[in-house]
């Protein structure tokens, strides 16, 4: 414990002890108990305890006071108990006849209050150390003790059930019999999580393990059944015959049934991906049973039987059924199957992103879904095309992209331009995709959408015309459309210095960013133009993270003029420098040209934190590289330095200090010498508000309490 | 046993991270998702573990419910539904749901940028969120699905804010969210009707305080600025830059106005263009003045308010500086503290709380001299509180209950001592039961669910034709077949309840032996028995039958004499259920013997 706080500590000690002194709220005692744990993780507590006896007095006093709040009861018997977890600290208070048995001394009346149940968790610490089953420390430390304890089988640990379990306990035979009986007699809503519990275990009979799957399988088996018209492909579990329970739940409510379903989808989502998942695994029904859910859902589903004109009626427009079954259709993108199930799945996928019906949230799943099963579905071997499967899809997709992208919610929109964005940035090089890119208006559409009302559609827009641009997809190739291609960039740049909202902004400095880093055409032209006007727009920005991404463009283009970052690697062997493009004075009158230090040196003393240290690494960086050539190392004391000082105090000021370009590189040099780099880096990595959370911060807030929550203490927004 | 179950997981007797779990006849809600400002670690949000244990919480909750924009109801949202996995939809009020993202994306930058706090949700993450939310228009009955229902009511406070009523078949709850009986410059009051629900959860932040006149307050704020800018001095307004905020700048654009005062008047940029654009959009949502005279001057078009630059701060002479954030934790607000705390001309005036580890919870309780960037700080400037949160006072919390005539009343969103105060209150003066579970501590309220049962016509007509006119005070009792067909109830007659069920009619007969010491042979023990009955039942049928039995009505009596003893006769009777009555009479008439016949 510092000495400052251990010159506050007897006066707080004495206001917690005393009834008529008003005690900060809960939060202050809280993160005065985190202190305390912290100190005794680091000394003893004995020790701590001997060297501050006003910590003993308050334990001992705090159950004779009465009136005391129970707010302070309870920190003071929660801080017995840390401090009791160390064995010598506990057989020291009980000596000194401090609340060391609750039970003993706390008033009965006390009891189902509060303080005692808090005492009881933290006393009862040292405990956590035993396995989490122990139904001992759960019974005790309150509400998260699971109610349906029995279905907490995780994986990989053996089952081992609590003993307090109404299930087990019940046992005569051996385990598994038991929970073999469970799971047949289990209704359906808990069935469920324990056949899923059951296929996770590792070691496991596999009788238990084939009844767990087909628990789990049950609910999609009698969906399918309902549906299927001819004899067709093989059913999920043919042969046997429907649970009934499982019926009844599927056509009592609405909800019940859209509930079963949704957990049955949800548990094989968690089921597929894992390894010890049931093998053969039912790859090919499974996707029949979910196209055929959602075929129900969007009501082009036929049924088969009653049971199947029922679900019809149940399940049209149930969105929760939609959504889940959309995620597992992702997940199963993942199994692989013949092409006929590729085909099924995007057949089904198009269906619901062309359906006027679709809610938004649907149409996100559905574009996530159908992502996933295009960048997983087969491809010819060695041939780098789609496949003959992939672009006569994409040309019926492109056009339902076209309406998606004029869909009047922005949740839309926005989906539409991020599956955009997605997908050329895997497909942009492939010839197929390029094509029915260019013939579709897609482009055109999302090119418009950078004029979007809502600034999350603008920030989608930026970032999907960015992606589309870098690989030269943006408008067709065509002469008419020659001026929308060279446009971009302007347009770009027009956002980055009006729009009003931050996303659309940051959007585009993350586009200019990624051009500058690969070359794209519009950067490679005049790349210090295009850096210096890109900077001066950040540089203005009133949005710390704009101008965070401004430093990290500017990174780049050091990167590119100066060589890359050197390895701090100990190990590695020194490789001689790299020479690099041109000679340092050019590139550092290339650096001043572009704005690079006016923007860096105002960024240093930015108000903003994060600005502040990336601009400070910034400079280490530079720095660093600099050091490396001789020829400039002794440039100090030049006569130009004492100009550029004279600028230090304006750019600490948040004054841009000169126009571009009017910096000798020589003065940068030395400012960049004198400047303690390492020491500024050090005090940003702490938080802003690190002395107002110190401990020694909140003693004296505690303290200072007492003048303060007279009125209207209960305050809050 | 039908019931509803309440946990609040934050707001349990304290205020800050509202997020109470509602089960209500097998649905279950989560009413807001707060953070609570005091905490910097997970704590800082509700500890969603306690919802379920196992599965998936999109499977669990039906759906989600945020009351108001406030941090302390909202804060959790991105964390709860893109890092710990919320699926399901999320209501909450046009207003809301546009405020709400740029309240969360500025606590996001706080967050990092001050903080520099890693692991937190980012602006994708808000954006997910925001995709999920589904807009509601008040007093319009939202189907969440075939049984949930939800409906938005008034709630003043700030703009935007709404109770909810959460309705499943005839059972419902009310959750107040945070809110105002009375109106301010901007808003108006609270309102619901009489919707008696099961149970009604509001907040009880001010459950001991009758607050004085907000007119007083008013007053003694315009003249504290009023004096300090006369004086040359400057004064600093810490607000969030939406709610009261808008308040105050009206209150003082008003006063500025009528006293023709030149000093200028800033607010700090960014969030404030954005949120008058707001208050502009949404004008229905405020108060009455506001909406009658917008059409000649829109109140959120400050003629004396203008946006700060920086630079400003520095200018010499009086003026006044509305910044944010509003605890003088981070950014503009204090900056521009640490430019003028040391002048004793100037003033900071914080018009709401603080929590522990910020600057302003440390003036406010006193502290002058701060350590700030590694200098020590002495703080000359005067401090003011003034709380100008728009929550109900005790009077306007007894005023909603009444208004809405709960069966229960549940509290949250207040402190434990005050909450007890005002439990007492609620069950003394106004008879509800009033509960006040703690976080993690769950209320059980059982509900004896109406079903309505229709009745039909004919039944009614029948009833009416027996002569006794229906009257409204008085139960009766009615006699009818209850039949359940497609989910619906219905009270027929049985013949009409036969006809529909295509059923035949079963007679049900009792059947009882009376012994009666007679040594005559049987047909004269019944001929003795039709002559005692006819002079003892004068208005009733009975008749002799050839084959010796009697009947009375629809009760049939055959007189047999066992073989074993012969100086006894047995009767055997039997009768109708609709003639039970008489059956039972007739037998304990029987045992009690015939009369002695003359001889």
């Amino acid at each position: 414990m510092d000495p400052e706080c251990a010159q506050l500590l007897p006066a707080l000690c004495a206001v917690l002890v005393d009834p008529r002194q008003p005690v900060a709220d809960d939060t202050c005692l809280e993160k005065l108990l985190d202190w305390f744990k912290t100190v005794t993780e680091g000394e003893s507590s004995v020790v701590l305890l001997q060297e501050h006896p006003c910590l003993v007095e308050l334990l001992s006093h705090v159950l004779k006071v009465q009136d005391l709040s129970s707010g302070v009861l309870s920190f003071s018997l929660r801080l017995a108990g840390t401090f009791a977890a160390q064995e010598n600290c506990f057989q020291y208070l009980q000596v000194r006849s401090t609340p060391s048995s609750p039970c003993r001394e706390t008033p009965a009346c006390l009891w189902p209050r509060r303080p005692v149940s808090s005492w009881c968790t933290s006393w009862l610490c040292p405990c956590e150390v035993e396995p989490r089953g122990s139904p001992a420390c759960r019974g005790v430390t309150g509400p998260r003790v699971p109610r349906r304890s029995w279905i907490t089988l995780k994986s990989p640990c053996a089952p081992r059930p609590p003993p307090s379990s109404p299930v087990f306990s019940s046992s005569d035979g051996s385990l598994w019999e038991t929970v073999a009986r469970a799971l047949s007699c289990l209704g359906p809503t808990h069935m469920g999580p324990l056949a899923l519990g059951i296929l996770k275990l590792e070691h496991c009979p596999q009788a238990l393990r084939t009844q767990a799957f087909q628990v789990l399988l049950q609910p999609l088996a009698c969906v399918l059944k309902a549906t299927v018209q001819a004899p067709g492909p093989p059913g999920l579990l043919d042969g046997t015959a429907d649970d009934a329970t499982t019926v009844d739940t599927l056509l009592a409510s609405k909800s019940s049934c859209a509930g079963l379903l949704c957990r049955t989808l949800a548990h094989l989502e968690e089921l597929q991906p894992l390894p010890q998942r049931p093998s053969p695994w039912p790859q090919a029904s499974l996707l029949g049973a979910t196209v055929t859910v959602l075929r129900l859902c969007d009501g082009s589903a036929a049924p088969a039987s009653s049971v199947g004109g029922h679900l019809c009626g149940t399940l049209a427009g149930c969105v929760r059924v939609q959504r889940a079954a959309l995620d597992f259709l992702g997940t199963l993108s993942q199994g692989t199957g013949p092409q006929e199930l590729v085909t099924q799945a995007l057949a089904v996928l198009l269906e619901c992103l062309e359906s006027p019906g679709s809610s938004p949230t649907v149409l996100k799943k559905a574009f996530q879904a159908t992502l996933r099963w295009l960048l997983s579905s087969p491809k010819t071997p060695g041939c780098s095309d789609l496949g003959p499967l992939i672009p006569q899809f994409l040309r019926e997709l492109f056009p339902v992209l076209q309406k998606r992208l004029c869909h009047p919610c922005w949740e839309v929109r926005d989906s539409a331009l991020e599956f955009l964005t997605q997908l050329s940035r895997h497909w942009g090089g492939q010839a197929d995709f390029r094509c029915a890119l260019l013939a579709s208006e897609v482009p055109q559409l999302a090119l418009q959408l950078l004029q979007d009302p809502e600034s999350y559609v603008r920030a989608s827009a930026v970032t999907a015309m960015g992606q589309l641009s870098s690989q030269g997809l943006h408008a067709p190739t065509s002469p008419e459309h020659a001026e929308a291609r060279q446009s971009l960039f302007l347009e770009l740049l027009h956002i980055l210095s009006v729009d009003s909202e931050g996303f659309p902004r940051r959007a585009v400095m993350q586009v200019f960013t990624e051009w500058l880093r690969d070359g794209h055409a519009d950067a490679a032209q005049d790349t210090e133009q295009f850096v210096a006007t890109v900077l001066q727009a950040a540089s203005r920005d009133l949005d710390w993270e704009v101008r965070a991404q401004g430093l990290e463009l500017a990174l780049v283009f050091l990167g590119q003029t100066l060589g890359p970052p050197r390895t701090h690697c100990p190990y590695a062997v020194a490789l001689p420098e790299v020479a690099p493009a041109q000679p340092l004075t050019e590139a550092l009158r290339a650096l001043c040209h572009v704005g690079l230090f006016d923007f860096a040196f105002c960024a240093l003393f930015d108000c903003d934190r994060p600005v502040a240290q990336k601009s400070c690494d910034l400079l280490l960086f530079l720095r660093d590289k600099i050091a490396s050539y001789s020829s400039l190392r002794e440039a100090r004391g030049s006569p130009n330095t004492a100009s550029a000082e004279a600028t230090l105090p304006r750019w600490r000021a948040g004054e841009q200090a000169q126009p571009p370009g009017d910096q000798e590189p020589e003065a940068v040099l030395a400012m960049l010498r004198s400047l303690d780099l390492e020491g500024l880096r050090s005090t940003l990595a702490e938080s802003s508000d690190h002395v107002e959370k110190s401990p020694q911060s909140l003693l004296q807030d505690m303290l200072a309490t007492g003048g303060f929550l007279q009125g209207d203490e209960a305050d809050c927004y | 046993m039908p019931e509803i179950r309440v946990t609040p997981l934050g707001a349990g007797q304290d205020v800050g991270r509202s997020c109470i779990l509602v089960s209500i006849a097998g649905k279950n809600v989560m009413l807001d998702c707060g953070m609570h400002m005091g905490f910097n670690d997970d704590r800082r949000f509700p500890d969603f573990s306690y919802i379920t244990q196992n599965g998936r919480l999109t499977d669990f909750l039906d759906c989600v419910i945020i009351s108001h924009f406030h941090l302390d109801h909202c804060g959790a949202l991105p964390y709860f539904s893109e890092m710990v996995g919320y699926d399901g939809p999320i209501y909450m009020t046009h207003p809301t749901q546009a405020i709400c993202p740029i309240l969360l994306e500025d606590y996001r930058k706080i967050a990092v940028d001050k903080k520099g706090e890693a692991n937190f949700f980012t602006s994708q993450m808000i954006k997910d969120c925001m995709k999920k939310v589904v807009a509601v228009h008040l007093h319009q009955t939202v189907q969440v699905d075939d049984e949930l229902e939800i409906k938005a009511y008034y709630a003043g406070h700030v703009l935007g804010a709404a109770m909810f009523q959460i309705k499943v078949g005839s059972e419902s709850v009310v959750y107040t969210g945070d809110y105002n009986m009375t109106p301010d410059r901007h808003l108006g009051a609270a309102w619901i009707d009489k919707c008696r629900p099961n149970l009604l959860i509001t907040e009880s932040t001010y459950a001991t305080t009758i607050r004085d006149s907000k007119r007083c307050r008013e007053r003694d704020f315009l003249k504290k600025v009023h004096e300090t800018v006369e004086r040359g001095g400057k004064v600093l307004i810490p607000v969030f830059a939406l709610g009261r905020a808008q308040e105050l700048c009206i209150l003082l654009e008003t006063f500025w106005e009528r006293m023709n005062l030149k000093v200028p008047i800033y607010f700090s940029t960014g969030l404030t263009e954005k949120a008058n654009h707001y208050y502009k959009l949404f004008i229905p949502w405020t108060n009455q003045k506001i909406r009658k005279t917008f059409v000649q001057r829109n109140m959120f078009e400050f003629k004396h308010i203008k946006a700060f630059d920086r630079a400003f701060a520095d200018n010499p002479g009086p003026m006044v500086v509305f910044a944010t954030p509003g605890m003088l934790h981070a950014g503009q607000s204090l900056q521009i503290f640490r430019k003028w705390a040391g002048n004793e001309k100037n003033m900071v005036i914080m018009p709401g709380y603080c929590v522990q580890g910020t600057v302003g919870h440390k003036i406010l309780s006193g502290q002058r001299k701060l350590e700030m960037e590694g200098r020590q700080l002495e703080v000359k400037m005067q401090v003011e509180y003034m709380s100008f949160s728009a929550h109900a006072d005790a009077k306007g919390i007894m005023q909603l209950v009444g208004q809405a005539e709960p069966e229960s009343v549940l509290l949250v969103h207040g402190e434990a001592k005050k909450m007890e105060f005002l439990k007492q209150k609620i069950e003394q003066e106004l008879r509800v039961n009033c509960y006040m579970p703690a976080n993690g501590e769950t209320v059980t309220l059982p509900t004896s669910p109406s079903i309505p049962v229709g009745i039909s016509l004919g039944l009614l007509k029948r009833e009416m034709a027996q002569g006794l006119l229906p009257e409204a005070k008085k139960p009766r009792l009615l006699h009818g077949t209850l039949i359940m067909k497609d989910s619906n109830f219905r009270l027929v007659s049985s013949e009409q309840a036969l006809k529909e069920l295509g059923l035949a009619e079963h007679q049900l007969r009792f059947t009882c032996r009376v012994h009666l010491h007679d040594t005559r042979k049987e047909q004269e023990t019944a001929l003795r028995v039709y002559s005692h009955l006819k002079s003892v039942l004068k208005d009733h049928c009975v008749q002799h039958l050839p084959d010796g039995s009697v009947t009375v009505e629809s009760v049939l009596l055959q007189a047999a004499a066992p073989s074993e003893d012969p100086g006894t006769k047995v009767l055997l009777v039997s009768w109708t259920y609709q003639d039970e009555e008489l059956g039972s009479f007739l037998t304990s008439l029987l045992k009690k013997g015939l009369p002695q016949a003359p001889s």
